[in-house]
């Protein structure tokens, strides 16, 4: 007779067999492979941080094979990479878009650091709204792990129960802690990353910190909000230094929307805003100015 | 509310890790100051004399030439190490002629999945008997291959659970925990077990 473990025990191994098909390590560091999942026919999404190099890139498949790859796109800010696979018929991974994961669900994570297919198990500790990663990425949904990562398990997929994947492990993120990036945040990545080779992302040239304006002042303005940012920086040459914001100025508002914290700027700077003009709220000289500004194209940071 | 499927799967761990409990022993070198865990194992096994009780542990947890054994019942024996193999971790202690008690059962057959769930069992701390359940993590083997094959399982050992059992969903033995090793624990397999024990008594 089949106990209810055992089927329970089955049905996990069952998962990390059918998620494992679409499981390759990546060989793009020194030290031991991480790992990568086949997305899409010819497509492996796995981890930035864990690609060291552009060229010279190999994976192992899940039947011990070895085949180059080539990298067609990377984005720092979401910590995700996409490499092209050509001439391989692989099993390409099964998505789960929705439901999203829910708080006790049981997951697994899956990794190949090597020929073998390795896995840790645990539940979804945390499931919130969407958030920005310290490099300024737009994550759809913070997904936290009560999972063991280990070595070479960035870039692995998340899986349910059913052996569907949820989303991309990554400990490049938050400080070394393991989160998951959502399957929405990898299609809607993917697409740009394979088609431009980078995430085009607007950007002022401005350093700000968040100031509370003087209540006396806040009071004479009728201003809702009394917390501000002080430009502390411009850019010479910049978007904004070339629009004429000015340091000193206290920015209250941008295209409308209030902001008291950096990432408030961040989050009005998408890739679609580069080159078109919005509206900046500033205090300048004691008196509420609407400045237009543009929005450049951040600079891709320098190769080493 | 009610949990038919949940509540089922908990009596059924239950009842599992009460009848891995009853193979489980405390060995506990004579001298020695902390004690770790062994496994009640099949005298016959590898022709051995089966009036004998048989215990497997590691030989990091079998440091002397005698120990003091402790059942899950609270009784006491006297063993001697028959066999030691540092390399392997392994060793093997006789008892006192013992009757009727429970013997692990081995997992021949089918192979380690991965994933799969593990219980393991030890006496970690002040307590006797400690249940810790996970999956396995990699089925065997290492990279290089060069190093003696491991079960590698995703599952938290404490000091106090080295040369204790390692079981599947059934509660067969699978292996004898070891060491944790990058966050990982690492077992014995017991097929490795098996063979040397086979070697370690054949007559020379």
């Amino acid at each position: 007779m089949t106990t209810l473990l055992e089927s329970l025990s089955n049905e996990l191994a069952t998962a990390v067999e059918v998620g494992g098909r679409a499981v390759v390590a990546i060989h793009a560091r020194r030290r031991i492979p991480a790992s990568g999942v086949h997305w899409r026919q010819g497509v492996i999404v796995a981890t930035n941080h864990t690609i060291n190099r552009d060229e010279n890139i190999t994976v192992t498949l899940p039947d011990g094979t070895t085949a180059p790859v080539t990298l067609a796109g990377r984005d720092p800010s979401t910590d995700l990479a996409v490499l092209r696979l050509a001439g391989q018929s692989l099993p390409t991974a099964q998505l789960r878009l929705d439901p999203p994961p829910s708080v006790g669900e049981l997951v697994i994570a899956l990794g190949r650091p090597g020929p073998k297919l390795t896995a840790s198990w645990g539940v979804m500790s945390s499931v919130a709204g969407a958030w920005r990663t310290w490099r300024g990425g737009e994550i759809d949904s913070l997904l936290r792990l009560d999972v063991s990562i280990y070595d070479g398990f960035s870039g692995g997929p998340l899986i349910d129960a059913a052996g569907r994947v949820l989303g991309i492990n990554s400990s490049g993120l938050a400080r070394g802690a393991a989160v998951t990036i959502p399957v929405a945040t990898v299609e809607r990545t993917l697409g740009e990353l394979l088609e431009r080779g980078t995430i085009r992302r607007a950007y002022l040239g401005i350093g700000t910190q968040p100031v509370r304006v003087p209540q006396s002042l806040a009071r004479r303005l009728e201003l809702k909000n009394t917390v501000g940012l002080l430009i502390a920086s411009v850019e010479p040459g910049g978007p904004a230094d070339r629009d004429g914001v000015l340091l000193g100025d206290v920015l209250l508002a941008l295209d409308g929307a209030d902001v008291s914290d950096p990432t408030d700027v961040l989050a009005q700077l998408g890739g679609d805003r580069v080159g078109r003009p919005i509206a900046a709220l500033v205090i300048r000289g004691g008196q509420v100015q609407t400045l237009q500004v543009t929005p450049g194209e951040r600079p891709e940071p320098r190769a080493a | 509310m009610t949990a038919p499927v949940t509540s089922g799967l908990t009596q059924q761990l239950a009842a599992t890790v009460d009848a891995l409990r009853r193979v489980t022993v405390r060995v506990q070198a004579s001298g020695a100051a902390a004690s770790g865990a062994g496994v009640l194992w099949d005298p016959g096994a590898g022709g051995g004399d089966d009036s004998r009780g048989l215990v497997i542990t590691n030989a990091h947890v079998a440091t002397r030439a005698q120990a003091t054994i402790q059942f899950s019942d609270g009784a006491v024996a006297q063993a001697r190490v028959v066999a030691r193999d540092r390399r392997r971790d392994l060793a093997a202690l006789e008892l006192e002629p013992r009757t009727a008690a429970a013997v692990a059962q081995v997992r021949g057959a089918p192979p380690l999945r991965v994933g799969e769930l593990v219980i393991a069992i030890g006496h970690p701390g002040e307590l006797t008997g400690a249940a810790t359940l996970g999956i396995v993590h990699m089925a065997s083997g290492d990279r290089a291959g060069r190093t003696p094959p491991w079960i590698r399982a995703d599952l938290r050992l404490a000091p106090g659970f080295s040369g204790g059992p390692l079981a599947d969903a059934r509660g067969r033995l699978i292996g004898i925990n070891t060491l944790m090793h990058g966050g990982m624990a690492l077992a014995v397999p017991a097929a490795l077990v098996q063979s040397w024990l086979r070697r370690a008594r054949a007559p020379a």
